[in-house]
């Protein structure tokens, strides 16, 4: 059952979404599922400001306004306890590439962190790393971008 | 799936002569003339035919092996210096004097009455007129060209003192797919392009494949569920497991040089620290400890010290330490970052990824950190790694599409060479000679 939802999920997602992918933890009843994680999906970026969270080449330091926007993230998180995410880290592309998997995985793991200090439950983040293989944005930043749980392919790549 | 047929491949009984005595002084700069006419055959009749042409084709074999060399220069082979069989022991030195060679093969290709082959071959010293070394093998005709590497491989020693890459394997990450979505597959050749292979399927990204000392089997990472985790593959038999239990992320696998122990990094946190642990799993030992990024480790040769990249000064540098975790000490020192090193198979130099803004080249240094020289222009060239020879190398180049390929390098000079590979290829890694 839950699979059969999951696949749905995917298909409705476009593949250039930037948008984080969110998955229904306890969903009551499977009704208008298409919908409703699209509606939370906006409603998260809308609310927290964005999904993605820079840093500075080659640093995985949360910046005042990464912790900004990981605060309201984390409001909107305490809000809907059903939905899980899962924090991507991304490397820099001119970086090397074990490198860029460990800062991938560092700058993921600091964002997760912050979520768990501000008083999320473990179990509703999660931390991967893409290293250079998924590059993120073109600029020389990088990009944490949230998807849903990992049953869920991400929504962006 | 089977990828080496080491099974088949027996090294036969003609013993190895006693002396290799080194013919020319290693590091003289002019190449060393050496003759391969024709290798012969005892067989007579049809059989004799059947086995000349195998015995050209090794020869031609040696001759395209030694030739991509920069320390000998073959003379090409004539079917006119065609010599007899007796004659593989006792060649005529003065004709070859004369010719300006300094080294002579010869060698003979019999057919055996299980359809296999014996192939033997000798190198000489032209001016002392002496024997430097022999082999011989029994294999199955499939495998001649591995027994004319090994040919190659024991003229080029005899010669240079140091061991041919000619019967190497090289293992790659072969990419297909559009750019950002690539689909990424481990692929495993023979260091001339032959016996092409692929040992993983698309679906799962993969990174840095690296063979173990004699390339019967190779570690990678996979990214399945966005965990990077160390796999390990059995080539003869395609059997794959985890190197570890558990979630933790763990990359930048490379096998210790007698190829029992893997050195990686783990992820604890968000602190990545370096770790040791047997080829078949247990509990790893963890060497390093630093709050920064420590990562792409690789043992000496002699399996005495591990050099590795940490970017607990700011940035990234190269670290060597004992292979206990003890002693570490920095070795790179300048505004540029260093990462990626591999230790030459001699254990003279250490070959890195040397980045500077967003250009990256290839370069070497000695082990206490002496001597740098950036080999390549660059812009974005990376992921060196020996050939046995220690005398040159392989890398990954990408274009300015951000196609990447693999170029190959030889220390004494000239411009790098792509290697022809059936579609893109990242992370190459070059294996010691095999058994």
């Amino acid at each position: 059952m839950r699979k059969l939802l999951l696949l749905a999920l995917l298909i409705a997602v476009p593949a250039t979404a930037q948008l984080p992918g969110l998955r229904r933890r306890d969903a009551p009843p499977p009704a208008p599922v298409q919908n409703s994680i699209e509606v939370l999906r906006a409603d998260f970026s809308a609310q927290s400001g964005g999904t993605i969270v820079y840093f500075a080449p080659g640093s995985a330091q949360l910046s005042a306004q990464a912790r900004t926007l990981l605060s309201a993230q984390a409001t909107w998180l305490r809000q809907h306890p059903e939905v899980a995410v899962r924090m991507e880290g991304h490397g820099d592309p001119t970086d090397t590439r074990d490198h860029a998997l460990a800062l991938g995985a560092e700058r993921a793991v600091q964002a997760r962190d912050y979520l768990i200090l501000l008083g999320l439950p473990s179990a509703q983040v999660s931390a991967m790393t893409w290293g250079k293989e998924r590059p993120g944005p073109p600029s020389a930043v990088t990009t944490i971008q949230l998807s849903g749980g990992p049953a869920l392919v991400p929504a962006a790549g | 799936m089977k990828v080496i047929r080491a099974g088949y491949f027996a090294l036969l009984v003609i013993a190895f002569a006693g002396g290799s005595a080194n013919a020319a002084q290693p590091g003289t700069p002019a190449a060393t003339v050496i003759a391969i006419p024709p290798m012969t055959t005892p067989d007579a009749g049809n059989k004799g035919n059947e086995m000349l042409a195998l015995a050209w084709q090794a020869t031609k074999l040696i001759q395209m092996d030694l030739g991509q060399t920069s320390e000998l220069m073959p003379l090409e082979p004539n079917r006119k210096d065609y010599y007899s069989y007796p004659e593989v022991t006792a060649p005529s030195f003065p004709k070859w004097r004369d010719r300006g060679a300094k080294a002579l093969v010869t060698g003979f290709v019999q057919s055996r009455s299980d359809g296999r082959l014996t192939i033997g071959c000798y190198v000489y010293d032209v001016d002392k007129g002496r024997e430097l070394g022999r082999i011989g093998f029994v294999a199955v005709p499939g495998d001649l060209r591995r027994a004319a590497h090994k040919c190659s491989g024991l003229a080029y020693k005899s010669i240079t003192g140091s061991p041919g890459m000619f019967d190497t394997r090289i293992a790659y990450v072969a990419e297909t797919g559009a750019l950002g979505a690539r689909v990424k597959r481990i692929a495993v050749m023979d260091s001339d392009g032959h016996d092409h292979s692929y040992v993983t399927q698309g679906g799962t990204s993969v990174l840095t494949p690296r063979l173990s000392p004699k390339a019967h089997r190779l570690a990678y990472v996979s990214l399945e569920g966005g965990v990077p985790q160390v796999r390990i593959i059995d080539l003869d038999s395609g059997r794959q497991q985890s190197l570890l239990q558990g979630q933790a992320m763990s990359f930048a696998p490379r096998y210790s040089p007698d190829g029992t122990k893997i050195v990686f990094s783990m992820m604890l946190g968000a602190n990545s620290d370096i770790y040791v642990v047997g080829e078949s799993g247990g509990m790893p030992r963890r060497l390093t400890t630093s709050p920064g990024i420590d990562t792409d480790p690789c043992f000496s040769p002699d399996g005495n010290r591990i050099v590795f990249e940490s970017d607990r000064s700011g940035t990234q540098q190269l670290y060597v330490m004992d292979a206990d975790g003890s002693n570490e000490r920095r070795i790179s020192f300048s505004t540029a970052a260093y990462s990626a090193p591999e230790w030459s198979p001699d254990g003279k130099l250490i070959a890195f990824t040397w980045r500077f803004g967003d250009t990256r080249r290839i370069g070497i240094m000695n082990p206490d950190g002496t001597g740098e020289k950036i080999l390549t222009d660059g812009p974005a060239d990376e992921e060196p790694s020996w050939a046995a020879s220690s005398r040159e190398l392989v890398f990954q180049r990408t274009d300015s599409a951000g196609r990447p390929s693999i170029y190959r390098l030889s220390l004494e000079g000239g411009p790098a060479t792509k290697m022809t590979i059936p579609q893109d290829g990242s992370d190459p890694n070059w294996s010691g000679t095999m058994d």
